[in-house]
């Protein structure tokens, strides 16, 4: 059961990743194509008028795959940001149901938030919505990919519950072997 | 009821679910859906999905990954052995010394990276015991680096802008060239300061050491050459209107890629942690962008904001005063919250009375994130005091204490962005692209 919720993390965790590559590979092959273009209308040639069609709308889309896949693995690497003075100062008895009410609560509401993105991601499948730009890309795909990863971040909170209320540390409050401070956000 | 107490009532539940350690996200949809329901008869949550889909497939958006990974890639190459190499010669023979090696580091590094705590590690890394070494005084060499670490915020790319620009729907571009003037302002005023300490505290200052011939100088700065490259490209085709934010980020991506694979440093562990912690990274921004995007909706069904500005209109306060209320409000603010999360909780309420006292909205951006810098050396709450609490094992009431004449002279910073708005303007207005 560990094993595999954990390889649900990492593998949500590796799509997202692969998410941003993309990105940067169809904005880097954008740019080449366009100073490809510019050399050649230097030389006097007629430009190619390369460009990779609907790269913001693509762009976009791989942008909510990369935010919502990674919400498991980053609240498992304590990367999420939170207030904890409260938490440290108490004692631990309290910690321990405080922590267990934070939880909870995020349990709740992810668990209200994915079941809507559920339903918009099937009014989009039932009415066939498409996005605007040059290559129409149904909208249910990358709804999809927000659902499922509120889905696994929804997961990887009840398991931290369940964790945390059978006497046990939540993933994030473990030291992890490699993880610098520093990785911080500003 | 009234809505005067439902606000009050949901201001305190914010707090309440802040301070129990609620995530900062979780606590923002928490409290918005809470307003929704409360407030107003609308399919809470099909606005919730609907809202959050629209706000988080943005082309604007996806600057922040981009950013954050080149950021990511160059932590882990050995610019921080570079740049004290590279600066460190240069600055012997300036009062103050090896000192502005930190200020400038950090001005360098923040124009690759927009993140203040990876800024103030990597500068540190490699010039906090250099300096310690050579004698130097612990209170301003760490005071030097926390504060101007919070250099990453504001020089361009700036992560915090880039929340600042989605939440508002201001052009990231034009943010990012405006904060480039008060940036180097503050580089400026921190070196001035360390020059005129430098001076008048003689007996602190460990013995000189010889001046370093020119050429010697330049070999030592070779391997910054790229990296000084990779700045002005970066900033200039964004200035030059040749490249979105995102087209430029992408591009250093691999550019920073290229970079780091000459020095050696590029290798499967590095890329897999620099993109890991890229994506983390950017999911927790994403994720309290997309927080923010459904309380500010939520608050527009409310009112509450509009009320908020009609309330301020009646008290008829100059713009001095009604800047200043806030400078305090957000540093007091900013003692308990990190800086992204001041920027978002602010502009889902605040803004339709920024808007009424007419104040710009590029120019407020500038003005916000120099103030959320102060909160980043402001205790108990402050990523660079943490970062530097880990670096140096003083506690970060000390640390906060050396920064404090850093803290002193970003009041002045504001000060003089407030009387003299141009600063942050005068650039963006001759973009070529608009």
């Amino acid at each position: 059961m560990r094993k595999a919720l954990d390889a649900l993390y990492r593998l949500s965790a590796a799509l997202a990743a692969l998410c941003l590559v993309l990105i940067a590979l169809m904005v880097v092959a954008q740019v080449a194509g366009r100073i490809l273009d510019g050399a050649r209308s230097l030389l006097g040639f007629e430009p190619l008028g390369l460009l990779v069609p609907s790269l913001a709308e693509i762009a976009g889309f791989l942008l909510v795959g990369a935010s919502f896949l990674a919400l498991a693995s980053t609240l498992r690497n304590a990367d999420h940001i939170r207030v904890i003075i409260l938490l440290q100062m108490v004692p631990r008895s309290l910690a321990r149901f405080l922590e267990i009410w934070v939880l909870a609560v995020a349990v709740a509401l992810i668990a209200y938030f994915a079941w809507n993105a559920a339903l918009l991601t099937l009014d989009s499948y039932q009415f066939n919505e498409v996005s605007f730009g040059i290559i129409p890309v149904p909208l249910w795909i990358p709804q999809a990919a927000m659902t499922a990863g509120l889905a696994v971040f929804l997961i990887s909170l009840l398991d931290d519950l369940v964790v945390t209320l059978m006497g046990g540390e939540p993933s994030y409050m473990e030291p992890l072997p490699d993880h610098d401070l520093v990785e911080g956000t500003e | 009821m009234d809505t005067t107490i439902i606000a009050i009532g949901l201001g305190l539940g914010m707090l309440a679910a802040l301070a129990t350690g609620i995530w900062v996200a979780v606590a923002l949809f928490a409290v918005a859906l809470a307003a929704v329901v409360l407030l107003v008869s609308v399919p809470a949550g099909t606005v919730l999905a609907t809202t959050v889909w629209g706000a988080s497939n943005s082309w604007d958006l996806t600057a922040l990954p981009m950013f954050i990974w080149m950021g990511e890639i160059l932590f882990r190459s050995r610019l921080s052995e570079d740049m004290f190499e590279g600066l460190s010669p240069w600055m012997r023979n300036l009062p103050g010394r090896l000192l502005h090696v930190n200020i400038l580091g950090c001005g360098i590094f923040a124009a690759v990276s927009g993140s203040s705590a990876a800024t103030t590690a990597t500068i540190g890394k490699m010039s906090l015991p250099e300096l310690k070494k050579r004698g130097y005084d612990e209170r301003m060499a760490i005071g030097t680096l926390a504060g101007s670490g919070t250099l990453g915020l504001l020089i361009p790319p700036s992560i915090i802008l880039i929340v600042y620009g989605a939440a508002t729907e201001q052009s990231i571009a034009r943010l990012f060239i405006a904060g480039v003037v008060p940036g180097i302002m503050l580089c400026a005023l921190f070196m001035g300061y360390v020059a005129i300490w430098s001076v008048l505290n003689r007996s602190k200052m460990p013995p000189k050491e010889d001046p370093i011939p020119l050429w010697e100088r330049i070999k030592a700065t070779r391997r910054l050459f790229p990296v000084m490259v990779l700045i002005i490209g970066v900033v200039g085709s964004i200035y030059a209107g040749l490249a979105a934010p995102t087209e430029a980020a992408a591009v250093g991506v691999l550019l920073s890629l290229l970079l780091s694979w000459a020095a050696g440093t590029l290798n499967a562990k590095t890329f897999s942690q620099a993109l890991m912690g890229a994506t983390r990274t950017s999911c927790m921004i994403a994720f309290i962008l997309a927080g923010a995007a459904f309380m500010t909706v939520a608050m527009g069904f409310t009112g509450i904001p509009r009320q908020l500005a009609e309330w301020i209109g009646s008290l008829n306060l100059t713009p001095y005063e009604l800047l200043a209320a806030l400078t305090i409000f957000f540093v007091v603010l900013g003692c308990f919250l990190d800086g992204i999360s001041v920027v978002v909780l602010t502009t889902s309420v605040i803004l339709p009375m920024i808007e009424q006292a007419g104040l710009d909205l590029i120019w407020f951006g500038i003005y916000l994130v120099i103030v959320v810098e102060m909160s980043q050396i402001t205790p108990p709450v402050g990523f660079n005091l943490f970062v530097l609490q880990g670096m140096t094992g003083h506690n970060i009431f000390k640390v906060a204490r050396m920064a404090l004449p850093f803290f002193l002279l970003m009041v002045v910073a504001v000060a003089l962005v407030v009387e003299f708005p141009q600063l942050a303007l005068w650039l963006p207005h001759n973009m070529m692209a608009h």
